[in-house]
């Protein structure tokens, strides 16, 4: 008789898959009279040879009961919460993190009563919500402009002694110091790289956009395009800050007292050139050191760019100086320049490649280094450029003489500002240009003619910006390396400049631009300030000054032409 | 997030800003400078007086709706700005 140990596997019989029960090796659901019957049979009777066997052992861990393990804060609030209330919190929280949070404030809604304490985690969640950042953008704008307007109506004269006015009074001159822009976060240890005033509207049917489905708001703030008291402002990288972005732009706002920036835009690499983009009111354009051309837009409200060029060498890949968008409301493009000498005219709704491009090359030779770029009023077709080797040329887009026209030489440096006449009156002046430059001079240029037709030569400093005044026929601004903001008359004097101040700590200024009404400057410094300056009775022109400017420039030419051994070449125009 | 946080940071400084509080269309605060007690109390009545200005204002034209909120007092001054969701409010003394 064999003790038939299950354990011990008879040779014969396969093994078969143990159950679920650990206690069981063999599933044998056998009846024991069957074994005892197998026993006696053929099976048992064999002398068996035992041996030991392998044991298969499995290890079932045991089957996971699912248990919901709510835990539930009672938050330390001071203040009562009713019953019901608290049940609902429960449920509230238990469904918190999974849920929207515009479910949360729907559920919310149908409960009234007394306010309850929300948990730090939803307030967390609030917080970093798309729609509550939005609101804070907006918010804390108006917000600040309210703080900013301290004037206390209460201020009662008898009662107290008055402060004393402060007079912005610089002695007699026409140029007072308005405002100054620089914010402690951006603006530090960057330099100021482009200026740029909002263009003024002048069909005033199109200011009465109908955006009533926004909120007031942001009805005000979502064009750029009529409010002129807006200027935007580029950045360098600073150095002091490597961490932060490299390309900075700034919009101010001239009209609310409050000293933070309206807008502020960063990129990746340092901006060079900033504009508002004509024609499309809510799109900032700016040219970058490693020649992408970036494009903001104040609709979203991401402070990095909506849109940009690609890096290749289809499109720039040296620093872009010079964006302008030209041409109709129907019909405009981007123009950029990069100091390699390639223009490129892009469509602003596709900046994935330029429309056309081209090299900018004089007489079949190398091509021109350009510094800066200009159209003259009115033109969209032809323009002028000024070069690192001091040279000045005209060049058009379109046409049997595409590219690089006439040659301008006068300069002995970098040209560093170029200036179209702009003051529409009754006499054309559009001719004319004015150039400043490292070699301590402003030139007066006319296209008709390719050596200057004047060199005012007032400076001590590299002169880094010249702008004609959008208003006055005869009066522009220059200013230096030594922080020295000039305003020239020249139906007054051409020899000195009318009007001088030197800025505060005489930084080197970079840009100088007139506000479109003509009659503020803007000065960008090496230190990121822009300052703002009015300029007084001097900037309103009258309607003599016009006729004034035309005898004045014929005693230029005249004085001039008695100086030179050789005249100047006049060019076909 | 953090430029939220520094938004308030600067703004808090800022000559005469005694608190900012941030609530919600239901009066709760979400974010706020001063204490507690405080921050209930003044997020409950200006909610309160919030419901109240945009009723009055929609009632007097229904076309209409609020946009800003100022409450001049003897010591300091409450400036509301609501919105649909939330509601910013400051208080400051001008004065100082």
């Amino acid at each position: 008789p064999y003790s038939v140990n299950l354990a011990c596997s008879l040779p014969p019989v396969p093994c078969v898959t143990p159950p679920a029960a650990p206690s069981r090796t063999l599933q044998w659901d056998t009846d024991p009279s069957v074994l005892q019957l197998q026993a006696d049979s053929e099976l048992g009777r064999r002398t068996h040879r035992l041996g030991p066997s392998k044991i298969t052992q499995v290890d079932f861990l045991p089957r996971e009961v699912v248990s919901y393990c709510k835990e539930t804060q009672t938050p330390l609030a001071a203040h009562q919460s009713e019953d019901e209330e608290e049940e609902e919190e429960v449920t509230e929280q238990k469904a918190g993190p999974e849920n929207d949070l515009q479910e949360e404030e729907e559920s919310k809604d149908t409960k009234e009563g007394h306010p309850r304490e929300l948990t730090e985690e939803e307030k967390q969640q609030v917080l970093h919500s798309e729609e509550f950042l939005i609101f804070f953008d907006r918010s804390i704008r108006v917000m600040e402009r309210a703080l900013a307007e301290d004037s206390n109506i209460f201020f009662d004269y008898s009662g107290r002694d008055l402060e004393e006015k402060e007079g912005d009074l610089q002695g007699g001159s026409s140029l007072s110091l308005n405002r100054l822009f620089y914010d402690e976060h951006w603006s530090k240890h960057r330099v100021i790289t482009c200026l740029d005033w909002s263009p003024q509207l002048y069909h005033p049917l199109l200011c009465s956009l109908s955006l009533s489905h926004l909120s007031p708001v942001s009805t005000l703030l979502s064009s750029y395009f009529q409010y002129p008291e807006l200027l935007v402002a580029s950045y360098n990288n600073n150095e002091d800050a490597p961490h932060e972005p490299d390309g900075v732009a700034l919009v101010w706002n001239m009209k609310f007292k409050k000293t933070t920036p309206e807008y502020i835009y960063h990129c990746q690499s340092p901006v060079v050139s900033v504009g508002f983009a004509r024609f499309h009111p809510n799109l900032l354009v700016g040219g970058t050191y490693s020649g992408q051309i970036v494009l903001w837009d104040n609709r979203s409200h991401r402070r990095t760019p909506v849109q940009r060029t690609p890096l290749s060498a289809a499109a720039h890949t040296h620093p872009v100086y010079c964006v302008n968008v030209v041409g109709t409301q129907n019909a405009n493009n981007l123009i950029t320049v990069s100091t390699d000498g390639r223009m490129c005219s892009w469509n602003l709704d596709m900046l994935s490649q330029p429309q056309e491009s081209m090299e900018l090359v004089y007489n079949k030779s190398k091509p021109v280094a350009v510094t800066g770029m200009a159209f003259p009023t009115g033109d969209v077709n032809n323009y002028i450029v000024g070069s690192e080797e001091g040279t000045v040329y005209t060049a058009s887009r379109h046409g049997s003489k595409a590219g690089i026209c006439e040659m301008f030489e006068g300069h002995q440096g970098p040209v560093t500002g170029i200036s179209c006449h702009s003051a529409v009156g009754p006499v054309d002046f559009s001719h004319l240009f004015v150039t400043s430059s490292f070699d301590w001079t402003v030139k007066l240029w006319s296209t008709k003619q390719n050596k200057p037709l004047y060199s005012f030569e007032d400076n001590a400093d590299y002169v880094y910006d010249v702008m004609w005044s959008p208003v006055h026929p005869s009066l522009f601004a220059a200013v230096d390396g030594m922080g020295r903001l000039d305003l020239w008359n020249l139906n007054n004097d051409t020899e000195v400049p009318t009007a001088s101040v030197t800025i505060e700590g005489a930084p080197a200024l970079n840009r100088v631009r007139w506000a479109a009404g003509g009659k503020e400057v803007a000065v960008g410094d090496s230190e990121g300030r822009v300052w703002i300056y009015d300029v007084g009775e001097l900037a309103v022109p009258h309607s003599e000054d016009w006729a004034h400017f035309g005898h004045t420039l014929m005693e230029i030419r005249a004085n001039h032409g008695d100086g030179e051994e050789e005249g100047p070449v006049e060019l076909a125009t | 997030m953090a430029e939220v946080e520094e938004t308030i940071k600067r703004i808090q400084s800022q000559k005469g800003v005694q608190g900012i509080i941030i609530v919600n269309a239901e009066g709760i605060p979400i974010k706020s400078t001063l204490d507690n007690s405080s921050t209930v109390q003044y997020a409950g009545n200006v909610h309160q007086l919030l419901m109240k200005a945009r009723g009055m204002v929609r009632d007097i034209d229904p076309q209409n709706d609020l946009t800003f909120l100022r409450v001049r007092s003897k010591k300091n001054e409450i400036m509301i700005a609501p919105d649909k969701d939330y509601f910013l409010i400051v208080v400051q003394n001008p004065t100082e």
